[in-house]
């Protein structure tokens, strides 16, 4: 499973889909506005919590207009309002691959907010299909395949 | 696509195993406490957050270690009273630290983290619409971590002031599952009686918390020329007759004392400088009515 795409978030609303580089079976990761503020006022993390909550964190963190001298908790990203970007954060991060010069002047070019995700799907991409380097034949053929998918139609 | 229905359990969040922790964290806290007593009315401006101020005054002055949470999220007033409001809290070891106040008494209020006198107590959210399905949530959350997270130390008594209105007894209940009990404050108007009678109810039938009395406050007034004495409004006692019609014991009456009113405004204690004065010795008698309650 690769995460394919994010869109949001969006006055709360958020879809992250995840699919095969196999098969292309998609799946969509779906919140609206109130879960996502429900879930936000448990003070709970989605996807669990992956360090101890440092005091009044779900205070500090959500409390609008506050004193400037109280830090905010934890490191910056770990603490996040939104209790799903702890999840995303991960799946972006893990397990990074060389490039070569060539593919990092290509990825280079893709507009910032969509270059992690294109990373990430490169660097499946040439896991599942054996390579152990992102180079320019391996996203010409990511292109291939994900220009193929989506004229296949939904 | 594998749809909600498919999802096993939380998916693997282990949301119940995170408020579990949140739980235990709490009891962790309330170890160190002795007692944790609310102070409580139906109505509004009837005078909980200056009684629990003075209050706190009084039972430092009996040598307890008295913690106040100012359970009032909107309408925070306890930091002021106790003149505690230049104090940041600050993360320190398990904790923030809590304000400590002239005499003693150690204060967590969300007054403490607003920058401004008018500052709003505004949650991040996409949207403010419909607040209201989630915003008791967040309220109930926060006084979980003032109470859970605010290093108190070990304190003989924790007074909560509560917001008016009966909701938020319940809320305090559901964290605190052993609260000492509850100090109802009254005033004289039949109106004040008839919207605190209501919160009785609510608090012995929903939230199941043990009444300690009732204290009618504002009801007389002293003329501080001459020293007459008589009631503000009602003739009769309302707050007395209140306690007979719940089976609750009626602590005292606090008369309506200006300086009282100043010393809330300014943060200074007022027993300090006025401890001999009938606001005083009402005070005091309601401290030690709470105190004989909580250790017989
Ligand atoms: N015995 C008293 N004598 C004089 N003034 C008083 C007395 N008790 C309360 N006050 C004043 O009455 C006003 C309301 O009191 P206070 O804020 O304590 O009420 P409250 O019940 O906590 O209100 P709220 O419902 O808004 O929380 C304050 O200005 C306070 O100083
Ligand atoms: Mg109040």
């Amino acid at each position: 499973m690769a995460l394919r795409e994010t869109h949001g978030p969006f006055e709360g609303t958020m879809s992250i889909v995840y699919h095969c580089l196999g098969c292309g079976y998609s799946m969509a990761m779906l919140t609206n506005r109130m879960e996502t503020q429900m879930v936000r006022s448990l003070g709970v993390k989605i996807g669990g919590q992956t360090r101890a909550a440092s005091p009044m964190e779900m205070l500090r963190s959500n409390l609008q207009g506050k004193r400037e001298e109280i830090p905010a908790p934890g490191q910056a990203g770990a603490a996040s309002k939104c209790p799903f970007t702890g999840v995303v954060v991960e799946a972006f991060n893990s397990g990074s691959m060389q490039w070569t010069d060539e593919a990092k002047a290509r990825i280079e070019r893709i507009p910032e907010f969509v270059r992690p995700m294109v990373q990430r799907s490169a660097e499946d991409y040439a896991r599942q299909h054996g390579h152990d380097l992102v180079d320019g034949a391996v996203m010409d053929a990511m292109r291939g395949q994900a220009g193929r998918q989506d004229s296949g139609g939904h | 696509m594998k749809t909600y229905h498919d999802i096993a359990a939380d998916g693997g969040s282990d949301v119940i195993g995170q408020v579990a922790e949140q739980m235990a964290r709490l009891q962790d806290r309330l170890a160190q406490v002795d007692h944790v007593v609310a102070v409580m009315s139906g109505k509004g401006g009837v005078g909980k957050s200056t009684v629990t101020a003075v209050l706190s005054e009084a039972l430092t002055a009996l040598e307890y270690r008295i913690g106040v949470v100012d359970a009032d999220i909107n309408g925070p007033s306890m930091a002021r009273m106790t003149g505690v409001r230049r104090h940041t809290p600050i993360p320190d070891g398990g904790g923030m630290q809590p304000a400590v106040s002239a005499t003693g008494v150690k204060v967590m209020s969300m007054d403490l983290f607003l920058p401004q006198d008018a500052t709003a107590v505004l949650w991040h959210a996409p949207t403010q619409n419909h607040a209201y399905t989630w915003r008791p949530m967040v309220e109930m959350a926060a006084l979980r971590e003032l109470i859970a997270d605010t290093a108190w130390g070990t304190l003989d008594i924790m007074l909560a002031d509560l917001p008016p209105g009966s909701d938020r007894l319940p809320n305090l209940a559901d964290l605190v599952p052993d609260l000492s009990g509850a100090v109802v404050v009254t005033g004289p108007t039949a109106v004040s009686q008839m919207v605190v009678a209501r919160s009785i109810t609510a608090a012995t039938q929903v939230a199941d918390v043990p009444l300690i009395g009732i204290v009618e406050n504002m009801a007389t007034y002293r003329c501080p020329s001459c020293g007459h004495q008589e009631r503000f409004l009602a003739p009769a006692s309302g707050g007395e007759s209140l306690g007979e019609a719940h089976g609750i014991p009626f602590l005292g009456r606090i008369p309506f004392d200006p300086r009282l009113a100043l010393a809330a405004d300014d943060g200074e204690p007022f027993l300090a400088r006025h401890a001999d004065s009938p606001a005083g010795h009402a005070i005091m008698a309601l401290a030690a009515r709470i105190q004989h309650y909580l250790y017989q």
